[in-house]
């Protein structure tokens, strides 16, 4: 099955017609997901400025990590699913729409990024002491996340103001 | 006072910027891209520094340092918005005014600024909060306010 096929079958799934005609629905998945956005990519946000020395240097990576992203992956997850439900309405125009391609994008680059830092960087980050400056692969990984999540912010609202209209 | 601010918001629909704006979805769709941004930075401020002041994670750190580091994202996050979001109103204010969500989400925005300045921002620096107002308490108060402010936001757009 083509992915086009497919998008054309999730659109037509009782779920996907119910996000779509809804008088409730797609308001209430939409504030949903910028609730899920602002908190997740805003708490990845002051994640990322702890890596580049900016706030909370009285504590390490690890630990601030530990404490914070936790919420972070409770908000993410809310903006997945109510992402999936969203897109399941709106699959083919969204396929064939190319601010939602640059989405997707940026989204796998995002967590390539993330899979980097953890498999190599931050095992250096935990060998080195505390109070020491942040490596700059570590500060480089925080400026690739922060960088990413704000074309996938912009992508975003771009898509859903070009959705129809290409 | 009805009749002045009917003739401002004609003037402001008339200018040259609201109306390119009103003309150009790519801008719209960008400026409304920049507001998401710049309401991440704010709540995602607010955010951490509510995880803090409630005691949930950070405790390790002082709230002081919070203060000084995440006050000026949370400013320029407000910012943002203020300039993005009447660039984005300014084709469409007459019409926006008499938007309930809008009127709702105005005034939601008032008290979230003044709860900020005159309460959390104490809280944040460890100064003595009013009687009966524990940090924890404007942690919660603080967020839910901001929280409100983007539901009602999010009602405005979607439900006009």
């Amino acid at each position: 099955m083509s992915v086009l096929k497919f998008c054309a079958w999730l659109e037509a799934t009782p779920v996907a017609v119910a996000v779509r005609e809804s008088l409730w629905a797609f308001p209430a998945l939409v504030s949903v997901h910028v609730l899920g956005l602002v908190a997740s990519v805003g708490l990845v946000i002051w994640f990322d400025l702890r890596l580049l020395d900016v706030h909370m240097r009285q504590s390490t990576p690890m630990r601030v990590y530990r404490q914070v992203m936790p919420w972070a992956f409770a908000g993410f997850a809310t903006m997945v699913i109510s992402g999936a439900l969203l897109l399941s309405g709106f699959a083919t125009a969204a396929y064939g729409n190319l601010y939602f391609r640059v989405k997707v994008a940026a989204l796998l680059l995002a967590a390539v990024n993330a899979v980097i830092y953890h498999r190599v960087t931050e095992r250096r980050l935990t060998r080195e002491a505390s109070g020491l400056p942040s490596p700059v692969a570590a500060r480089f990984a925080a400026l690739t996340s922060i960088a990413l999540w704000m074309v996938v912010i912009l992508a975003g609202r771009m898509m859903s103001y070009t959705l129809y209209s290409h | 006072v009805s009749q002045g601010l009917d003739h401002l918001f004609s003037l402001v629909q008339a200018s040259a910027v609201a109306r390119m704006i009103g003309e150009s979805t790519l801008i719209t769709g960008l400026l409304s891209g920049l507001h998401l941004v710049g309401l991440t930075l704010l709540v995602g401020g607010v955010l951490i520094t509510t995880l803090r002041l409630t005691g949930v994670a950070l405790a390790e750190l002082p709230t002081a340092a919070f203060d000084r580091a995440v006050h000026p994202a949370i400013l320029i996050g407000l910012a943002a918005n203020v300039v993005t979001g009447l660039l984005l109103v300014s084709p469409r204010i007459a019409m926006a005014s008499a938007n309930r969500y809008f009127q709702i989400k105005l005034l939601l925005l008032v008290a979230a600024v003044t709860f900020y300045f005159s309460v959390y921002r104490k809280a944040m620096r460890g100064r003595p909060l009013p009687p009966g107002l524990s940090a924890r308490i404007a942690g919660v108060v603080g967020f839910l306010l901001w929280l409100s402010v983007v539901i009602a936001g999010c009602g405005f757009i979607l439900l006009e």
